[in-house]
């Protein structure tokens, strides 16, 4: 599972250096957020672990799931949603503003509409 | 007790959200925040007899979330509370919105939260907050440019993070702890060899946010912004790049097996001499300066990386340049509203227009410079005070291409007055940088014993080695007038240099190439 987590996040960074589209980078940022939490939550994963809950436990230490990773986790997920939703924000208004999704296209555009107010 | 430091910004930010549409709420607020300002100060005092520590939530060890104070972080607490308060009263009369006063307060809790924190986690979560709020701060006057640029600069600082959440997680699997001071003593006991990915990984979204030559271009493409806040800019490169390198220094304790001052002094050149060219080839006097900052961040850089002597001036210019650069970014915020232009080529006669304003605008640079009896000249000695030939000689010409660069800029204040005459000049925002122009000229002349009282160590000042530096800083400026009079900007190169501009995957490679970079020059 890591080395899964670690390949997916250096494809999707591959993903953030190619992709011309502006979607797509989010989308590649959003894989790369998701290839960090799988990454941790396979941290110290073995079969047959269980929840660290209840009074009773009987499991063995060692066959206790670790439950720091996934508190971080669900704080990493919180934090990316607000980033995502905020980026998604800006790049509406953008593309309302100039009909494109391109990086250039939409960076071009924007600079002649400066121009124009100028 | 150092909880309360991070929510008493938060608090104060709340009141204004809720009261900002009138002007004695604003008043109340700097109150406030000046009474701060006094508490950070009790702070500090007290953290000069020992470290100050807090388990949030009474877990100690390392199950709990830790907050520290120490000499260091306590007099950068200070700092932030300083600027904070003066960056409030230039805004005192604008921009009217509530988002911006809540948002600066927010941010300044967040500074001052990474600068108390040792745990990994929460150095992410308020790094990442702190990106956000810059983010909506640059792009809530809503104009193309500026949300062109905030897309850019939120989705490379994202992207960027990713590598030191995942760095992060090896962290704990190698030692099982995200806590600084628990981590640096397992660390202590491993091979370098098991490091290199983990530090890697975490460095290298560190010299990002330092903004570091292949990776400076977001800082001054932020700070470039038309008719984004002044405060912004000057709080970025005051405070916000220097937590990074706070974050650095911490982390190269955490990591004290890895040897790398090699490549960050390296690193530190090359940037320093790629945002001079990149800053004289500039004609937005914001961009000058924001290039500048950078340049800056690069002596601090090789300063930090070089020994102890140079540590210290290191740890004094990160404050002195917080100071001048402020004060330069706020003057230069009321000059672009004066002349209703940010082109250096068009901008003259300031004295004319306003002595006062030009006079602090001196002084600032004056301090940025390194004149004798200014701030910059203290640190910057320092820093060379026990190095000796190469690194000598290139901390000079560096230093010289900082005062080329602000030969240049002195331009502004002389020639005829073409400034918009029906713009009036806010009081408040003249007392603020005059404040910080004050502060320039306090702390060169108490520079040592600033430097004794901050970080607790011994230096001295010798009067022929200062008197040396004297001597080379008039030199320089010789150097530069003659340059200034001879490279004009239309020049081919400069002209080129200054149409450069990265785009959001270039950025991307650069992150990309940096990180392959420092991960050979590990194996080696």
């Amino acid at each position: 599972m890591q080395t899964a987590s670690i390949i997916m996040f250096f494809l999707a960074f591959f993903g953030l250096i190619t992709s011309q589209n502006i979607i797509k980078s989010v989308i590649c940022l959003m894989l790369q957020q998701t290839a960090v939490i799988v990454f941790f939550l396979g941290l110290r994963h073995r079969h047959g672990i269980l929840a660290p809950i209840g009074d009773n436990l009987t499991a063995e230490i060692a066959y206790i799931a670790d439950p720091l990773p996934q508190a971080l986790m669900i704080t990493a997920i919180i934090i990316g949603l607000a980033v995502v939703a905020v980026d998604i924000t800006m790049i509406i208004y953008l593309t309302n503003k100039t009909n494109s999704t391109d990086w250039d296209e939409v960076k071009q555009k924007s600079r002649e509409l400066i121009e124009e107010v100028k | 007790m150092l909880p309360y430091f991070v929510i008493a910004p938060l608090l104060i930010a709340v009141f204004l959200y809720l009261f900002s549409s009138s002007r004695a709420s604003r008043i109340v607020a700097i109150i406030a925040q000046a009474v701060f300002v006094v508490f950070t100060l009790v702070l500090f005092l007290e953290s000069r007899h020992g470290e100050i520590y807090t388990a949030v939530g009474g877990y100690r060890g390392v199950l709990g979330i830790t907050l520290t104070a120490d000499m260091l972080s306590a007099s950068l607490v200070m700092l932030t509370a300083v600027l904070f308060l003066i960056a409030a009263i230039y805004g005192l009369k604008e921009p009217s919105s509530k988002l911006y006063w809540l948002l600066m307060f927010i941010w300044e809790g967040l500074i001052i939260g990474i600068f108390f924190s040792r745990d990994f986690f929460n150095v992410f979560v308020l790094l990442e907050v702190a990106t956000l709020i810059v983010a909506v701060l640059i792009m809530y006057v809503r104009e193309n440019r500026s949300m062109f640029d905030g897309v850019i600069f939120l989705m490379v600082n994202t992207a960027v993070i990713q590598f030191y959440l995942l760095g992060l997680g090896y962290i704990y699997m190698l030692t099982g702890t995200l806590d600084m001071a628990v981590a640096t003593a397992a660390i202590a006991q491993m091979e370098s060899s098991q490091l290199i990915l983990p530090y890697t990984l975490i460095m290298a979204p560190i010299v990002f946010k330092c903004a570091l030559v292949p990776l400076a271009s977001w800082l001054p493409k932020v700070q470039g912004i038309p008719r984004a806040p002044a405060a912004v800019a000057a709080i970025l490169s005051g405070l916000h790049v220097k937590c990074a390198l706070f974050l650095f220094i911490r982390f190269q304790e955490v990591f004290a097996p890895v040897a790398t001052e090699g490549f960050y002094i390296v690193l530190g050149i090359v940037t320093a001499v790629t945002s001079i060219i990149m800053a004289f080839s500039q004609k937005d006097i914001r961009l000058i300066l924001a290039y500048s900052s950078t340049a800056q961040v690069g002596l601090i850089m090789i300063g930090l990386n070089l020994d102890e002597y140079a540590a210290t001036g290191s740890l004094l210019h990160i404050i002195n340049h917080a100071v001048f650069k402020a004060a330069l970014f706020l003057g230069a915020g009321i000059i672009v509203r004066m002349y209703r232009t940010p082109d250096i080529t068009k901008i003259s006669g300031l004295i004319k227009r306003s002595p006062i304003l030009s006079i602090t605008t001196m002084m600032a640079i004056l301090g940025i410079a390194g004149a004798p009896f200014f701030n910059g000249s203290i640190s910057k000695y320092f820093m060379m005070a026990e190095s000796g030939g190469l690194v000598f000689w290139i901390l000079n010409i560096i230093n010289l291409g900082t005062i080329i660069l602000f030969v240049r800029y002195t331009k502004i204040l002389f020639g005829p007055d073409t400034s918009n005459k029906s713009v009036q000049i806010d009081v408040n925002k003249q007392i603020s940088v005059a404040m910080l122009a004050v502060m320039c000229l306090a702390m060169g002349i108490g520079g040592v014993w600033l430097a004794n009282f901050l970080f607790g160590v011994d230096v001295e000042l010798n009067f022929w080695g200062y008197f040396e530096k004297a001597v080379i800083f008039a030199a320089s400026v010789a150097i530069a007038l003659f340059v200034n009079k001879y490279v004009k900007n239309d020049n081919f190169f400069l002209a080129r240099v200054r149409s450069l501009d990265l785009n959001f995957r270039g950025m991307c490679v650069c992150i990309g190439v940096l990180f392959a970079v420092m991960l050979v020059f590990m194996q080696i």
